[in-house]
């Protein structure tokens, strides 16, 4: 079998900086979840909430990166990329809650 | 390299709308109705700056991350090195200022690819001097406590 073709002839190789960039990102999500767990024995059990929403988070960019990857190859290739809102918006959000319910939790 | 490896990935209907949409200066039809709606003005920029600009937000989203780990640590860990309501106070500055930052990140993010959208220079990035002015504090509230205990 033959290696794939490659989706893009760009040197720089944005796409893969991007996405491991992303991957870099769910690493750190994932090390919040489970730095989160070390509240477990003062907080209570909703503390294991707070590490599955950050599962959840780290969940859902390991199952974009194949599509991010290949829209953003595509798109070099073609010439134009479309900004990622939807990404951008639901990280910042997700970031933003967690620190809200762990501002609450501590001053609980 | 032989000769095209890219035309048979990007099928040639698909380079034509594209080329189409993007000479369509009232907005292309492909585009997400977010992206549509939150940078409306403009042209669609080099890709190469629009992936750059998501990289440098992930990159204030992972600093945001890691105040808020920290945030975190203080309260779970910390408790031999500070008295409780030290400690608190301690934790809720750090996990604060990674609010900020995250938040600063999305709209930098924002300001970003409108300017580069409408060939405007960048910015100033207005969350640097608070990434600063929030370490220096956090670092001289951790100094006076451990000083003062």
């Amino acid at each position: 079998m033959s290696p794939a073709a490659p989706l893009h002839a760009d040197p720089g190789l944005q796409p893969e900086r991007t996405v491991l960039s992303w991957g870099r990102t769910m690493m750190l999500f994932a090390v919040v979840g489970a730095v989160f767990l070390r509240w477990l024995p003062h907080y209570g059990l909703w503390t294991v909430g707070l590490t599955l929403s950050c599962a959840v988070v780290a969940g859902s960019i390991y199952a974009t990166q194949r599509r991010r990857y290949s829209r953003q190859s595509r798109g070099i290739a073609a010439e134009q990329v479309e900004a990622d809102v939807p990404a951008v918006l639901a990280t910042t959000v997700a970031t933003v809650v967690l620190g809200i319910l762990g501002v609450m939790a501590v001053l609980a | 390299m032989s000769d095209d490896p890219l035309s048979g990935d990007v099928g040639s209907g698909d380079r034509a709308s594209r080329d189409v949409a993007s000479e369509d200066p009232s907005g292309a039809p492909t585009r997400g109705r977010l992206s549509s709606r939150l940078l409306a003005r403009g042209q669609e920029p080099d890709p190469r700056f629009t992936l750059a600009n998501e990289r440098t937000f992930l990159a204030w989203i992972r600093t945001a991350l890691a105040f808020l780990a920290g945030g975190v640590a203080v309260e779970a860990f910390a408790a031999d090195v500070f008295a409780d309501p030290y400690r608190t106070v301690v934790s809720v500055l750090t996990i604060s200022v990674g609010l900020l930052i995250s938040v600063g990140a999305a709209m930098r993010w924002l300001n970003v690819e409108r300017s580069m959208r409408l060939g405007q220079p960048l910015p100033m990035p207005l969350i640097i001097p608070l990434l600063s002015f929030a370490s220096g504090v956090a670092m001289a509230v951790v100094i006076a406590l451990v000083v003062l205990d």
